[in-house]
């Protein structure tokens, strides 16, 4: 039965490469079934509390994540972009391998991911970040400013609508893994805008950035 | 003292109605269960414990566990999705139809307290069931069977369990021949074989 299982996931991961390898990549944020049906989708918060469960071995009671960035807060975070983020580990346009087996279809039914969604999206977001070292904030801010402010906005709070993440709260160490992998062209369903913007930067850049975000104030959306 | 009225005056009347209802609302459950207890003193007591609470460390106490659990894993191993030599053969003895009413008893017993042998090993056990392993992917135990491991009615309760059940319930995760819970497959994958004994030793202690 597993190896069964096993083997049609490994012949669809396989489908998958080769028909992503001979065809253009898809545009950001490209509809599919099952992204779209899960969308679509009404979430409800109680559902979604309980759902959660399996996630919270590592996302932690109240999403809260953790301070050494193996596991982002998810607290506040808009519900379509939580939608899209699960959606697109378990088809693969996000690689996760960590988390694969969570989000996959024999641990969430796409109610699921829009219940615990909206969950997520209700929980509050207390200023207990992990932040970095506080020593390049000048340049944080710079680059903040010049590079990240139009889609995140003044305040990190994202824009829902355009499915751009907040990410004000956010643990330092997350973001700065998650930066490096964008600029490094290694996290697959970033927006392309970002990985150009960011394509440049040092290791002391992405460093100083993910600084200033840490300290944004967690209190607006 | 005032003088009663005879029986069959309306206040008797009511209340013997009124009994015998009751009765007949209670009969039904009141045989249901001495039914259970007697399929669990002949059929199950031998491995499992009359009151669920079993000795022998290789055998799982049922005390306390939730009803809808137990029933997953009775129906799991009549339909052969959970093997073991010994209750593979009994399960072919029992009828289904008695699956329901030996979950609720069973469930409904008082669980016993395991036994702690090693607390420093329990005590990494602790560390990560509360806490998981972040470079393997190890959630925490607790995200689902709950911080005291009494668990829920989704996720089975752990607390005094026996260790000798348990490590070989996340060594059949792990080779896949348990295969009722995907999760816990990549739980009893992404374990090390010291991880889970000192998961093990502090579940017995919960």
């Amino acid at each position: 039965m597993l190896s069964r299982h096993l083997l049609g996931f490994l012949l669809a991961a396989l489908g998958g490469s080769l028909a992503l390898a001979g065809t253009p990549p898809e545009p950001w944020n490209a509809p599919y079934a099952e992204k779209t049906a899960a969308l679509s989708l009404k979430g409800d918060i109680a559902r979604g509390a309980a759902a959660f469960e399996i996630c919270q071995g590592c996302h932690r009671a109240g999403a809260l994540g953790r301070a050494d960035g193996s596991y982002p807060r998810l607290a506040g975070q808009h519900a379509n972009v939580l939608v899209k983020q699960m959606a697109d580990v378990r088809s693969g346009r996000r690689s996760n391998l960590k988390m694969l087996p969570f989000a996959d279809h024999q641990a969430l039914s796409v109610q699921d991911i829009a219940d615990i969604a909206a969950y997520l999206q209700s929980l509050p977001v207390p200023p207990t970040q992990g932040q970095g070292p506080g020593t390049d904030l000048a340049r944080g801010r710079q680059l903040y400013e010049r590079d990240c402010q139009v889609c995140h906005g003044k305040q990190g709070e994202g824009k829902a609508d355009q499915f751009f993440p907040r990410i004000s709260g956010q643990h330092y160490a997350y973001l700065l893994r998650e930066g490096s992998l964008i600029r490094d062209g290694k996290r697959h369903n970033a927006h392309p805008d970002m990985v150009l913007a960011i394509g440049k930067y040092s290791d002391e850049d992405t460093a100083a950035v993910s600084d200033y975000i840490s300290r944004l104030p967690v209190g607006s959306r | 003292m005032h003088r009663l009225p005879p029986v069959s005056s309306m206040p008797y009347r009511r209340i013997l109605t009124g009994v015998s209802m009751a009765l007949a609302f209670l009969l039904p459950a009141s045989l249901h269960a001495a039914d259970a207890r007697e399929i669990a003193r002949t059929v199950c007591a031998a491995c499992h414990g009359v009151d669920g609470n079993s000795t022998e460390p290789a055998n799982p106490k049922l005390a306390g566990m939730d009803q809808e659990y137990l029933m997953r894993q009775l129906k799991a191993f009549a339909e052969g999705k959970r093997r073991d030599d010994t209750m593979s053969a009994i399960i072919a003895s029992l009828d289904s139809g008695d699956f329901a009413k030996l979950a609720t008893y069973y469930g409904s017993q008082k669980p016993t307290p395991g036994t702690v042998r090693d607390p420093q090993l329990a005590a990494k056990g602790r560390a990560l069931f509360e806490d998981g392993n972040t470079d393997s992917g190890v959630p925490a135990c607790a995200g689902c069977h709950q911080s005291d491991g009494k668990g829920n009615a989704r996720f089975p309760r752990l607390a005094g369990q026996h260790q000798a059940y348990v490590l070989k319930q996340l060594a059949d995760y792990k080779s896949g021949r348990r295969a009722t819970d995907p999760l816990m497959t990549t739980v009893g994958k992404r374990l090390s074989t010291d991880e889970a004994r000192a998961l093990a030793e502090y579940i017995a202690g919960l």
